[in-house]
């Protein structure tokens, strides 16, 4: 009976203020939304570091005037060395076949280039891909060497990228977080003050502390899940309708497919968060602002 | 036992000391100003004592924990000048919620609400709005309100503050007849009247200091 009391005043107190109930939804359901991208984008580029580290090499392009003494003298000090996993050599020839192979749409630029314009090199692979400085450091003195270049650079300018966007995302999260909280003070205030005969008498006849402070909390809770869901719901249309089938299609190429399974565990976060923040802000304001 | 209020120049209640036994029905009298009221919230703890102690029903009420304030609030009933019902409620709305709101059921209610309206003489008109009874009756309704849960102590302050002489006293006669259920009664006010008609304890009180307590007083 407590319980349905509990749960009635809760919904009269939403209804009551609708419009502000509102607001309050649609501002934390944006906020819940960037979080929730942040938090997609993080997870990413976790894996896609993951992904790419194991396969990313050094290459080690040697002149072409390259003698047979330095190339054999590079490859002795490749294989003895501790930080490599393991290397391979490539000749102009491979180096021509590949690049055709990378390029067999665009025949112009495959009848531009002769097979001996391609430099022939040492592909290593890094035993730990972040030692890259290390290994340049040791064969940039090396004779006969004409480039040294980590693909790691490369992928890491893609990463930077999404930390950009994670960190613009984050930023909106908190900006809107902010406001939504202020909306949610706002609310229980307003609550508040038109249940301020009910809570006097409340007070004076004895309820306890949480039977009367607790449909304002869970009035705030209640919309912070309803945004949560609604943030959830976000995210799961800009999978289905942006990076599966839409205009961020070709972003998935390079950036790896999120799973579905990885967007539905961002809905527990969501939900926490969503409930958690709410009822802290909601339970100060009673206590500090307005002491209900 | 002292009361200074904050920013104060001089304490609300300057080192009084009172007993009032179990049963007894007490007037605290005195001008405006003067610290009755004060009296009043100490022992409901809506606020605490600068120095001494506020012993209700043999515990410590001044420096009792936050969390135990609902509790000790159940066993004492409270009416004002201003009778605080809720003005969307009916009048058997009005006494159970004070029923629902420390955990009684709806059958409980249903049980007891109607017995303690006819008990203060609103038999009949349990399901008016406030704004549908006269002063007297809305009084009424309070004192149900506050007697609902058979409290040990019924606080009364100023009850007839609002009330014609003619429905002050039956709004005494109320109160009179529930100080003889046992129910200990402190009543504050300033209608001279009343507290000559009744002839019970009189405590009067001037700039926070007790000047005079008699049984069986007469006001000033």
């Amino acid at each position: 009976m407590r319980a349905r009391y509990v749960l009635t005043e809760v919904f009269l107190g939403l209804w009551r203020n609708v419009t502000m109930t509102i607001a309050m939804i649609i501002t934390m359901a944006v906020s819940l939304t960037m979080v929730g991208a942040s938090l997609l984008m993080f997870w990413q580029v976790q894996d896609m570091k993951e992904w790419y580290y194991d396969k990313i090499e050094v290459s080690i392009y040697l002149k072409k005037d390259v003698t047979d003494e330095q190339r054999t003298a590079i490859e002795a000090a490749i294989k003895e060395d501790p930080l490599v996993e393991h290397y391979e050599y490539e000749t102009s020839e491979q180096a021509y076949e590949n690049f055709k192979q990378m390029f067999r749409d665009a025949p112009d630029m495959v009848s531009a280039v002769k097979p001996e314009y391609m430099p022939e090199s040492f592909r290593i692979s890094l035993k730990n891909p972040e030692q890259y400085q290390l290994a340049y450091d040791r064969y940039k003195d090396y004779p006969g060497i004409s480039e040294i270049r980590d693909q790691r650079a490369l992928v890491d300018k893609i990463f930077s990228i999404l930390g950009g966007m994670q960190t613009v995302a984050l930023a909106i999260a908190i900006g809107q977080g902010v406001a939504a909280l202020l909306l949610v003070v706002n609310t229980i205030q307003v609550a508040a003050y038109s249940k301020r005969r009910e809570v006097a008498v409340m007070k004076l006849v004895g309820a306890s502390n949480w039977f009367i402070q607790a449909p304002f909390v869970l009035e705030a809770v209640f919309a912070g899940v309803i945004g949560a869901l609604i943030a959830f719901g976000a995210l799961a249309a800009a999978k289905a309708f942006l990076l599966d089938s839409g205009s961020l299609e070709a972003l998935t190429d390079i950036l790896l497919t999120v799973p579905w399974s990885r967007v539905f565990t961002t809905l527990p976060f969501l939900l926490g968060i969503a409930a958690a923040v709410n009822a802290v802000t909601g339970w100060v304001t009673l206590r500090f602002y307005v002491r209900v | 036992m002292t009361k200074t209020y904050p920013k104060a120049s001089r304490p609300s209640l300057d080192d009084v000391s009172v007993g009032i036994e179990k049963g007894e029905f007490v007037f605290f009298i005195g001008p405006s100003g003067s610290g009755k009221s004060t009296i009043i919230k100490l022992l409901l703890r809506e606020i605490q004592p600068t120095r001494g102690k506020v012993l209700v029903n043999g515990r410590e009420v001044g420096s009792m924990r936050s969390w135990k304030i609902p509790q000790f609030r159940r066993s004492i009933g409270c009416v004002f000048q201003d009778f605080r019902l809720l003005p969307n409620r009916t009048a058997y709305e009005n006494v159970a919620f004070a029923l629902e709101v420390i955990g009684k059921s709806k059958a409980v209610a249903r049980r007891v609400v109607p017995e303690v309206l006819e008990l203060v003489g609103l038999g009949g008109k349990e399901h008016r709005y406030p704004h549908e009874l006269s002063g007297g009756e809305q009084q009424r309704v309070a004192v149900a309100r506050a007697f609902v849960n058979r409290p040990l102590i019924l606080l009364a302050d100023e009850p007839t503050g609002n009330l014609d002489p003619d429905t002050s006293i039956e709004i005494m006669r109320l109160l009179d007849r529930i100080n003889r259920t046992g129910t200990t009664v402190v009543m504050v006010t300033h209608d001279s009247n009343i507290v000559n008609q009744m002839r019970r304890r009189v405590i009067e009180i001037d700039s926070g200091r007790i000047v005079r307590d008699q049984p069986r007083g007469v006001y000033g």
